[in-house]
């Protein structure tokens, strides 16, 4: 969905982090140092750039001072909030702190996503259609009724798929924080929506874990 | 109350007591002088009048002359009464002759008494008179006396408050003068601790506040001294915190972003076997960095072992864990020792020789040449490699710190080597001399024989 350029000198991390985000549909670049970061932004566009500060070659606050519209998110060990804030102000759209969860990366850089690049309009597998704007669905041609929450969940599904999801983590996407329902209920949704789709080979149970969608 | 008041206060009434004691006590003699003056005059005058009566009486008894003795008495009185003095003739109570307006209140034969008379001071002697049943009573005004004295007391007394006056005048701003100083050091030590720290006490002048001012001063600069020192020492820790916490959480991120990847994603058995690798590699990083931290904290809470060392041995030993390592990475590794013998901690040592080797090694690159060596009690350890400035080699003693962050990582260094090194070279009373230069080479090289 978008092109992302990683720049981050240790690359057991910078490589977790292209995994994680091409798991979710986004392209990835790689770079383990500031200064090819700042060659590679200035030749080609990316729409979003997840930075380390603590760079060899140039620091992360020099290449972000080189980047003039690119969104960029931190991505650092630096914790205090003294840095934080210094990482802000300068610029950036969002402070990631080492050691991050992969959920929350993803859900940041979706968020910044959200707000500064037009999304598709539609995402489409097998012949499954999604219309992201119109919350309308189509499979082989013809719409499927979904219930606003149904068609939230598959939302979700979607903008984590290949990632596996826990039922409090669906809840708290889709019913948000004050649902006090149970686990039973995500059970019935996703039941309903294998049904009507027919995602039975995609929408996978994971064992002790919850939901992923597979595409 | 201020010490100035103090000191005034104090002074003021010590002068006073003793000028009005001096006052008093001048007055009280210069009192019983003129009295005991005028009474000897009168003594005197008595005698020469009682006598002079005595000789007349004889006279005028053995001449026969009709006169009576009262008639002299009368004549006496009289003439002396012309002269201010009063006398008067007593025989068995009865009065012969006076000049008395009043008589006097108390008199007895051969007394001397000090009375008032009718408001006026008198002297009053009673003399028994010879060959005749009689006695003389003699009365002298000294009241003029008495006046004189009295304001010469007065003089005196005024001259006394005056001078007192003039004193509490003058001594008032000569001793606020005097304690000046002093709230001057107090103001400055206000301002010191109002944080002014740069402030310092004027010190001028050669009393006991200059000197005071100076001690001081000096007081300050020590305290401001050990201050910056604490400073530094708290900001060297502070670095040293920051720095582990990245270190700490580079590997703890990698292996729970690995893991939490592996149980969210599906991937394929050749992603899950890296994925898995790179969990197994950082968690030995991990083990690696809390084992330097052991170490240092081992050397720093240790006293070391004093014991005959082979230094040669020693660093034999060192070398050959690494030996596998160098030949990976295609880097000759030769030793140049000869039979030599230290004092200090084997285990130590070894530990010491084996970073500095180890450092040499990750310096090369494929074909690189290291040597290490020891001659008379001292080792060195010298390499082909990368070298480093003047810049990297000030800070490589720092936790933490690479010269080149991404090349010693992939070397599995934990930036804790070198900081462990200088320990160990410290607690053997020595340190550690570094000679490079950038694209030729570093050569360590330790002095082992400090400690006997």
């Amino acid at each position: 969905m978008a092109r992302i350029l990683i720049v981050e000198d240790e690359k057991a991390i910078n490589d977790l982090i292209k995994r994680s985000l091409t798991l979710v549909g986004h392209e990835c670049g790689q770079v383990f140092n500031g200064l090819d970061a700042i060659e590679l932004i200035s030749s080609r566009p990316f729409d979003l750039v997840i930075l380390d500060i603590m760079l060899p070659g140039a620091s992360g606050y020099e290449v972000i001072r080189e980047i003039k519209d690119t969104p960029v998110i931190f991505l650092t060990a630096k914790a205090k909030l003294e840095d934080r804030l210094t990482g802000l102000r300068i610029g950036a759209d969002d402070y990631i702190v080492k050691p991050f969860e992969m959920l929350e990366l993803i859900e940041r850089v979706n968020a910044v996503l959200r707000r500064t690049k037009a999304e598709p309009a539609t995402f489409e597998f097998d012949d499954i259609s999604v219309d992201l704007i119109g919350k309308r669905v189509t499979k082989a041609g013809s719409e499927v009724s979904l219930t606003p929450k149904e068609y939230e969940l598959l939302a979700a599904l979607i903008a984590h798929r290949n990632v596996a999801l826990s039922r409090e983590k669906l809840i708290y996407l889709v019913w948000t924080y004050d649902y006090d329902g149970n686990d039973r209920t995500v059970d019935t949704h996703i039941r309903r929506l294998r049904q009507k789709l027919g995602l039975e080979s995609r929408l996978k149970t994971v064992y002790k874990l919850g939901y992923r969608l597979e595409v | 109350m201020k010490l100035w008041q103090k000191n005034y206060l104090l002074t003021l009434a010590l002068f006073l007591v003793f000028l009005y004691a001096g006052v008093f006590s001048l007055a009280f003699f210069s009192y019983r002088r003129s009295m005991n003056d005028a009474e000897e005059t009168a003594k005197a005058e008595e005698s020469y009048i009682a006598r002079s009566f005595e000789r007349d009486l004889s006279d005028m008894l053995s001449y026969g002359s009709g006169a009576s003795a009262d008639m002299l008495m009368r004549s006496y009185v009289r003439h002396y009464n012309e002269n201010g003095i009063c006398l008067a003739f007593v025989s068995g109570g009865e009065v012969l002759a006076s000049s008395f307006e009043e008589a006097p209140a108390a008199y007895d034969e051969g007394s001397i008494l000090r009375q008032s008379i009718g408001d006026e001071r008198h002297i009053v002697i009673s003399d028994p008179l010879e060959d005749v049943d009689c006695m003389l009573v003699f009365a002298k005004n000294i009241e003029g006396v008495y006046r004189e004295f009295k304001s010469f007391a007065l003089i005196c007394g005024a001259a006394a408050v005056g001078v007192s006056l003039l004193l509490a005048a003058v001594l008032l701003p000569l001793l606020k003068k005097l304690t000046v100083p002093l709230e001057r050091l107090e103001e400055t030590a206000d301002r010191i601790s109002g944080g002014e720290l740069d402030v310092r006490a004027d010190e001028s002048g050669n009393d006991e506040f200059a000197s005071l001012a100076k001690s001081f001063n000096t007081m300050v600069g020590r305290v401001n001294a050990h201050m910056d020192e604490l400073k530094k020492e708290a900001e060297v820790k502070q670095r040293l915190v920051d720095d582990m916490a990245h270190e700490l959480r580079t590997p703890i991120t990698a292996i729970r972003g690995y893991a939490e990847y592996l149980e969210r994603a599906a991937v394929p058995e050749e992603e899950r076997l890296e994925a898995l690798s790179y969990i197994v590699s950082e968690s030995d990083r991990l083990k690696r960095i809390s084992e330097k931290i052991l170490d240092s904290a081992f050397i720093r809470e240790n006293e070391i072992k004093k014991e005959r060392v082979r230094l040669d041995e020693a660093l034999r030993e060192a070398a050959r864990p690494l030996e596998s390592k160098a030949a990976e990475k295609g880097v000759s590794l030769e030793l140049e020792t000869s039979p030599c013998e230290v004092v200090g901690d084997g285990v130590l040592l070894s530990m010491l020789f084996t970073n500095l080797i180890e450092n040499a090694v990750n310096a090369c690159g494929e074909g690189g040449a290291v040597t290490a060596g020891c001659a008379e009690g001292t080792a060195f350890v010298s390499d082909a490699g990368r070298g480093m400035t003047k810049e990297q080699l000030s800070h490589i003693t720092e936790p933490f710190y690479r010269t080149d962050k991404s090349r010693s990582r992939a070397d599995g260094g934990a930036g804790l080597g070198l900081a462990l090194c200088q320990r160990i070279a410290a607690a053997h009373c020595t340190r550690l001399e570094y000679a490079s230069e950038p694209g030729k080479g570093t050569k360590v090289t330790v002095d082992l024989t400090a400690l006997k």
